[in-house]
């Protein structure tokens, strides 16, 4: 009986402790609405994660010091989803369930925010993507409550491939790495290559967090292309360029990369592999435009470093605030229905326009030369150029194969 | 009825009440689900290191494996729990006769190698097949039902169906280890020389405890989806192996009820601490490694320094 009495009490010292704790995460306070940040704090994509957190940071405390949102402070969770979808459902349905929170920006890797997708939709909250570039997500994954502000990958296959074929080669060679962001990457610029008449002559992925990459550049030296085209992100990216520098590739090689290939911020630690690849961005601290540089100017004063493309965040929560104040309500519905077709003045990269039929937001692009670590602008693509047909519930990979087609 | 029926009898009622707890959330309510999960795998892997002596490192597969049989019906509208269930069965089953067949002809580290092996190479087959999603595996999975007509959809349904399955997972385990075959394996563990001169088939043994186990955590697996609405090769990933092994060792290795409690309360830990430090797992490990040098009999174990601080 002694025993069982001991059980008994064990169980429910543990669900009286386990109680304490989530409760602990709750505030009692009236007045405060909460929005959740969900991204990498740790690991490969830590950088962008850690970035988009003072992003949203900044927005609130501009938002508070005018206020709040209908009267009420906002209050910001942060939530690490361990880019891995897994962590990333359990961590949104803590932000939503648990907090109770009316927006929730995140994640980074687009296979954790592929995931999040199906729980922002099921639980009926709007999410903003301020960093993932997955095809998928305002086409087949999209819903209503889904907001984004990053270009994708199709946007950005029309904005540089382009620039490859007519200024730096014919011949191409696709790596990436692999997983939802590579892998659309790697299909949006194949396809919009061989669309050009360009020639892909080969593909490869190596996963995410790859540690040696000298094992897939005896294919690479083999085909000799003339542009070798990255699509890696984070410290995939910093790894990859050491190493191909290393190999005497980045000199041999004219190479072009994707929009979050590397932060500014890292730039200045790997500015010789670097030197003279041409990367795709809609935001850069060394872009003379002035909305570009005024936002800068106040990133950096709070922080006391330049911001990035993960500053899309910001925006996405000065929408949200814009778009409830329209509505004067909370209501995912309402605000959802606000958001749509919404235009905002004083964003990161100055006036942002939302696209009604796929909730994404029409953003010109630049692309930039690296040179001795900071990012020379070289041309402009137009929003409306780059930003494609809506295809929401059509599949955007329709007949797509990854086969090499030679060329005679 | 038994003292321990009697005792687990409370244990179960206390959880089957634990929806009904003042303040109870439906994100507590899937945490429970997580939880309950994690420790009925842990369990289901003590009838193989706590009673037989082997220490798998590839339970994560047939986690995955179980998952993915689930991921693979619900995906093409299959959404029966039954048939979820069964198809499970005849996935990992098929997979760990294999395993079982190989690993337990070596004992010791080299047992642990080759399922760990065996589960990489699956994991690989899953990581790189763009038909199970790849790196992304399958997401977006409709809601499970219990029968037709009636979904798993609520957080409440879903902590009872888990509930229900460590009910069953125990009630398997403990009579498993109370027959004459879990004797032979408590014999096995501790000499398995003299176990095989005494005339058992030791090898069979194993297999068939390998493939219990086994099944046992395939059907967690298979009940995953149901909650997350997704399968991904991270599932099978050989840490997610490791996890599993340090529920057990904290929960308190062969008692069955050990590792329930360990695997509760590293899924519980490891959610709220993550919540609040970013390097999480250097607190979780701070933390197991109190527990490993202080309790050695695990959380479990935890009665005995009771009662000699009461004594002293």
């Amino acid at each position: 009986m002694k025993r069982t009495l001991w059980l008994a009490m064990v169980v429910t010292v543990l669900v009286v402790a386990s109680l304490a704790l989530v409760g602990g995460g709750t505030f009692a306070q009236s007045k405060v609405v909460k929005i959740g940040d969900l991204g990498s704090k740790v690991g490969v994509f830590e950088g962008y994660g850690k970035q988009a957190t003072m992003a949203i940071q900044l927005a609130v405390e501009e938002l508070n010091a005018k206020g709040g949102v209908l009267g009420h402070k906002i209050e910001i969770i942060t939530e690490d989803d361990d880019t891995k979808p897994g962590p990333s459902v359990r961590k949104a349905e803590k932000l939503i369930l648990q907090d109770d929170v009316k927006l929730l920006v995140g994640a980074v890797s687009s296979g954790a925010t592929l995931a999040v997708m199906d729980v922002t939709k099921k639980h009926k909250v709007i999410h903003w993507n301020a960093v993932s570039c997955a095809e998928f997500m305002r086409t087949t994954k999209f819903h209503k409550y889904y907001f984004s502000n990053q270009p994708d990958s199709r946007m950005q296959a029309n904005g540089l491939a382009k620039y490859i074929l007519d200024k730096m080669g014919k011949r191409v060679y696709i790596f990436y790495t692999d997983y939802a962001m590579g892998q659309s990457d790697g299909r949006q610029f194949k396809t919009a290559i061989e669309k050009l008449g360009g020639e892909i002559v080969g593909v490869a992925g190596a996963p995410l967090d790859t540690k040696d990459f000298s094992p897939w550049f005896g294919d690479i030296n083999k085909t000799n292309p003339d542009v070798l085209f990255v699509a890696f992100a984070g410290t995939d990216s910093l790894r990859l360029m050491t190493q191909l520098h290393s190999f005497g590739m980045t000199k041999k090689y004219k190479m072009a990369g994707i929009d979050c290939f590397l932060l500014q911020a890292d730039l200045p630690a790997i500015a010789e592999p670097m030197e003279g690849f041409v990367q795709l961005n809609h935001f850069s601290p060394y872009n003379p435009d002035k909305d570009m540089q005024a936002f800068n100017a106040k990133y950096k004063n709070r922080f006391g470093t330049d911001a990035n493309i993960t500053s899309g965040s910001y925006d996405g929560v000065k929408f949200w605030a814009a778009a409830v104040e329209k509505v004067k309500s909370f209501d995912a519905d309402k605000v959802s229905a606000a958001l749509e077709g919404m235009c905002l003045d004083g964003t990161h990269v100055g006036r942002q326009c939302i696209r009604k039929a796929d909730h994404q937001v029409v953003m010109d692009m630049h692309l930039y030369r690296i040179e001795k670590g900071k990012n020379v602008p070289i041309a402009k693509i137009a929003g409306s150029d780059s930003i494609g047909e809506p295809m929401v519930g059509k599949d955007p990979v329709e007949g797509f194969s990854w086969e090499i087609k030679k060329k005679k | 009825m038994r003292p321990g029926e009697y005792r687990a009898l409370v244990v179960f009622a206390a959880l089957a009440a634990l929806p009904f707890v003042p303040g109870m959330s439906r994100y507590y309510l899937l945490l429970a689900f997580d939880a309950l999960l994690f420790g009925t795998i842990a369990m289901s892997l003590d009838l193989l290191m706590g009673y037989t002596g082997l220490v798998s490192f590839g339970h994560a597969a047939f986690y995955g494996l179980g998952a993915y049989a689930t991921a693979v019906l619900l995906e093409r509208g299959y959404t029966s729990l039954p048939l979820c269930l069964a198809f499970s069965i005849v996935v990992v089953g098929l997979y760990a006769a294999v395993v079982a067949y190989f690993a337990t002809a070596r004992r010791g580290i080299y047992f642990a190698l080759l399922t760990l092996i065996f589960a990489e190479v699956i994991y690989t087959i899953f990581r790189y097949t763009q038909t199970f999603g790849g790196s992304d595996g399958i997401q977006g999975l409709p809601d499970a039902h219990f029968w037709p007509g009636v979904p798993i959809e609520t957080a409440m349904q879903k902590y009872y169906l888990v509930l229900g399955y460590l009910v069953f997972a125990y009630v398997v385990c403990r009579v498993l280890v109370a027959s004459h075959f879990g004797r032979v394996l408590v014999a096995i563990r501790e000499n398995e020389e003299r176990a095989r001169f005494l005339g058992y088939d030791v090898q069979r043994y194993k297999m068939v405890v390998c493939v219990i186990s086994a099944l046992l955590t395939g059907l967690a697996g298979a009940i995953y989806p149901m909650r997350s609405a997704f399968a991904t090769p991270d599932l099978m990933v050989w840490t997610e192996s490791g996890e599993f092994i340090i529920s057990v060792m904290i929960g308190g290795i062969g008692t069955l009820v050990g590792p329930i409690i360990g695997g509760a309360f590293f899924t519980i830990l490891r959610d709220k601490v993550s919540s609040y430090v970013d390097w999480y797992f250097i607190v979780i490990g701070l933390v197991l490694i109190f527990i490993v040098l202080v309790m050695p009999k695990g959380l479990l174990g935890i009665r005995r320094l009771f009662r000699r601080t009461v004594e002293a």
